[in-house]
């Protein structure tokens, strides 16, 4: 799709610049949410925009639009060009037809783009209706919403390279506010998938439910150090707050702790941590990344051991290494670095196993203020957190709000014992259920 | 950008099918980023964001489309997914625009994208010497350079047609101390509803010096306590505390379907009788100030608490239909991806009575946040967190060593209440506000506020 208007830009600039790469993105998107079993709003979103990155004197230039015609697609050439004028980066940049992936990820379901609209509808309707009846103390629904989208992606470079990619995706979540005595809580549960038949409105309305008012009236937390554990979901939410320090990008910036750490022992044995842009489950699979390069499952910590940072192939030029596959960008931004399906192996344990090994644990199953109170350049943190007591593994109570402070990399040095409940989140981070040794914790 | 003939037909067809109100947002956004870092201009992005957006509401339910292709069919093909998916509103006859000629309360001097890439770049490379030049522990500076100008033209079937050019200038400095083991940021990101003159008004020397002081002040400190303090936030960004605690919470989007703490407290004592706060949109070229908002309407100054009373929500288009509370100018959005909301817009604690000398000694154990950093609410349940950027402890009424790796962590209701003294130092912040329509541009600001308690999440 659009070869025409890649031909026109490849025209236009080949005398003009050494090498030039488009990137375009097009796509739709759907979204129905529910409040009081009325349609609260519909949105439907029909969206394109192209992107140039060209290189001329071995200066980078980067401009785009989302206005389709042929004199505004000049005009980004020439805005590309100008741009290059004034960078000074010394970076070795080069454009070339990478090899395709021998995988091929299935990323697309046909049977998805012909969902009725109705069914959509009453999805999101039942998972409003089921929340309210699930409970006598919902006392309000905020969230009851379903989306799909579709979008295709091409690439393509002056060195021939050129490739496309297609892909869907639905998801549905939902949000209940229960309330007892004073106090208010929240639980929100989502599921995301390529097979509109996997949603169960009934078991999403009820987890969210539980995950509400299992939380109301609690009791203060002790300030003071404790053992805790943070459930998969909120293991993942931690990882991708700190994935920027894998980053080649950010270590060559002299951004992150793990500058010159290749080959030592950074964290627990018993954590492994992948960057897997082939994964069959993530939703972040895709044969190749926003160079054209093939992506690959990359293996960041073995068993503690630092094994590698996530490359495009600008950084890894630099270092000597080879890509791995995730250069990233959309067309609107440069090229940079970021994780696909980004996640910690599972362990063995069970997860009700973790709670027995202290006499007492907290447990964690809310975080807040990830974008604040997190420095991804140091590693610390200190964050809102919702959970519970444990002793003797058994749940006591709930705690009022309360934060958890530490750093990442002492952190995953503390890990004690995974889970094996792993679970992808909405953004393709996964995790299981891990007990860290200590945290301060602050009620 | 579309003749009004075609702006006509469009809403008639979102209208075809019955519905109680259609409206066109269209826009057309100059964006230019120049990214600094390593001392050198790594990159330079200019770009087009072009497209439109058709929504039209039936009781309770607003339906919106986009599309990036602005050719009639196109829209039209929009107007007929909105109006398909609406059954059982009025049917309103064709309508006849009025174009309204809007009143410019924020002009400008220089228009952005009309100076040259070197004087912007000699600007980012001034505050690079300054925040490197500040100590040898800076280590690293990132310099974001922003301009942005965003043509809009919203039309809809109250025969309303109104256009602006919007001039967004702002530069980011992150500038990063390190000793080797550890690292700590100092950030400020200045920002102003205007052209070019705003960065002439910055001395970019002082912007590089100040972040740098911040980092390497945060380097040199250790961690904070944990547990329960009396903590008093300096003017600026502190007054992001009122924007999550509170801001959020008096949003139509969280009032209408009762998921806000203050829902149905209108006229009602929320806060300490000190307590005057106001979302003004009207300050000449404040960051979060605008001519009219998103749904073409003129924006108003909305004092929302007056002496601990609720006097106001901000209060959109189908949040009025809602609650029943006037407009007040505050449906704003992103860009055209978006359907409007109630947003804030500059939103700020008002001067109290109290000297700051006398907040910090009638302390004897508490927290000085001199800067903050963000955070963020909950507003069903009216929890926020939000980080402290650069904390000292209060020791015997005298502010004491720096601590680093503060967050705070309340509930809005309950800390606003908790609020004993506030000061006469009032100043505002820059900032980027995201929520369901998107990241928007708005001002954060209050005088130094003192809070008799509140969690402090540190480490020692």
């Amino acid at each position: 799709m659009y070869t025409k208007e890649f031909q026109t830009i490849f025209a236009y600039a080949k005398d003009k610049v050494d090498e030039t790469e488009i990137l375009l993105s097009a796509g739709n998107s759907f979204s129905v949410k529910i409040n009081e079993q009325n349609v609260e709003s519909f949105n439907y979103a029909d969206s394109k925009g192209i992107g140039v990155r060209v290189i001329k004197s071995g200066k980078v230039g980067y401009a785009y639009t989302e206005k389709f015609d042929e004199e505004t697609f000049k005009h980004i050439v020439d805005e590309a060009i100008e741009n290059a004028k004034y960078t000074e980066n010394d970076d070795i940049v080069k454009m070339d037809n990478y090899q395709k992936n021998t995988d091929s990820p299935n990323v697309y379901s046909k049977e998805l783009d012909k969902v009725d609209v109705t069914d959509k509808i009453q999805l999101a309707k039942d998972l409003e209706k089921y929340a309210k009846e699930a409970d006598k103390r919902v006392f309000n629904v905020p969230y009851a919403v379903y989306a799909d989208g579709k979008n295709y992606s091409r690439i393509a470079n002056s060195q021939g390279l050129d490739k496309e990619d297609t892909q869907n995706y639905a998801y549905a979540y939902v949000g209940v506010l229960s309330a007892e005595d004073d106090d208010k809580r929240m639980g929100i549960d989502f599921h995301i998938t390529r097979d509109f038949c996997e949603f169960d409105p009934l078991k999403m309305a009820t987890v969210s439910v539980k995950k509400s008012t299992d939380l109301l009236n609690g009791k203060p937390a002790e300030t003071g150090k404790h053992a805790v554990v943070f459930n998969s979901e909120m293991m993942a939410t931690m990882l991708a707050t700190f994935s920027g320090i894998f980053n080649a990008k950010s270590i060559q910036e002299g951004r992150s702790l793990l500058k010159g750490k290749i080959g030592q022992k950074v964290a627990n044995e018993k954590v492994s941590i992948v960057d897997d842009g082939l994964h069959p489950n993530g939703f972040s699979t895709s044969a190749f990344d926003s160079e054209g390069y093939p992506t690959e499952k990359t293996v960041l910590i073995e068993n503690g051991v630092l094994k590698s940072y996530l490359h495009n192939t600008i950084t890894a030029r630099k270092d000597g290494a080879k890509s791995t596959g995730n250069g990233s960008r959309g067309y609107k931004g440069t090229l940079g670095i970021s994780t696909s399906n980004f996640l910690i192996e599972a362990g063995e344990h069970k997860e009700t196993d973790l709670f027995t090994k202290h006499a007492k644990i907290i447990e964690i199953v809310s975080l807040q203020g990830m974008h604040s109170g997190a420095n991804a350049i140091s590693g610390d943190f200190s964050l809102g957190a919702q959970g519970f007591l444990w002793k003797n593994g058994k749940r006591m109570h709930s705690l009022k709000p309360f934060t958890v402070s530490g750093n990442f990399l002492q952190m995953l040095s503390g890990v004690e014992a995974i889970a094996d409940n792993f679970k992808f989140d909405m953004s393709s981070n996964g995790a299981s259920s891990v007990l860290i040794k200590e945290l301060n914790i602050s009620g | 950008m579309l003749n009004k003939n075609i702006i006509e037909k469009v809403i008639d067809r979102a209208l075809s099918n019955g519905a109680d109100f259609a409206e066109l947002f269209v826009e057309n956004t100059f964006n230019s980023t120049i990214a600094f870092n390593d001392g050198k201009t790594k990159q330079n992005v200019v770009g087009n964001d072009y497209g439109a957006g058709v929504r039209v509401f039936y009781g309770h339910t607003a339906i919106y489309a986009y599309t990036n292709d602005l050719s009639e069919e196109a829209l039209l093909n929009a107007a007929d997914a909105v109006s398909k998916a609406a059954k059982g509103g009025n049917i309103i006859a064709s309508i006849d625009l009025t174009k309204k000629e809007m009143e410019n309360i924020h002009p400008i001097e220089i228009p952005n994208n009309t100076i040259t890439k070197k004087d912007k770049i000699d600007f980012i490379k001034k505050v690079n010497e300054a925040s490197r030049g500040y100590s040898d522990q800076i280590s690293q500076v990132d310099i974001r350079f922003m301009e942005k100008i965003q043509h809009v033209m919203i039309a809809n079937s109250e025969g309303l047609q109104v256009e602006d050019d919007r001039n967004y200038s702002r530069v980011y400095v992150s500038s990063i101390a390190s000793n080797g083991t550890e690292k700590q940021v100092g950030g400020e990101g200045p920002g102003r509803f205007a052209g070019y003159e705003f960065f002439n008004s910055i001395n970019p020397t002082e912007l590089g010096m100040e972040t740098a002081r911040v980092a390497v002040t945060m380097l040199n400190a250790d961690y904070a306590p944990s547990g329960k303090f009396p903590v008093v936030i300096d003017n600026g960004f502190g007054g992001v505390i009122f924007h999550e605690a509170c801001g959020h919470s008096l949003e139509t989007t969280a009032v209408a379907k009762g998921a806000s703490v203050f829902a149905g407290k209108m006229g009602e004592k929320i806060a300490f009788d000190g307590l005057t706060a106001i979302d003004d949109g009207t300050m000449p070229n404040e960051w979060g100030s605008e001519n009219i908002d998103d749904e073409g309407m003129q924006t108003k100054r909305t004092m929302l608490i007056e002496n601990g009373i609720l006097k106001s929500y901000m209060v959109d288009k189908m949040g009025s239909i809602k609650t029943g509370f006037a407009r007040t100018g505050s449906g704003r959005r992103q860009s055209y991806k978006f359907a409007p909301a109630s947003r804030m817009r500059n939103t700020y604690i008002a001067n109290g009575n109290d000297n700051f000398d006398e907040m910090i000694a009638s302390i004897d154990e508490g927290i000085y946040a001199a800067k903050m950093g963000g955070g963020s609410v909950s507003p069903g349940t009216g929890d926020f967190n939000f980080s402290v950027g650069e904390g000292y402890m209060i020791r015997n009424g005298k502010i004491a060593e720096p601590v680093r790796g503060a967050t705070l962590i309340g509930n809005g209701a309950d800390a606003l209440l908790k609020i004993s003294m506030i000061s006469n130092n009032m100043a505002m912040a820059q900032g980027m506000c995201g929520s369901v329509s998107g990241s928007i541009p708005t001002n954060v600001g209050q005088p130094a506020i003192k809070i008799d308690e509140i969690i402090v999440g540190g480490r020692n």
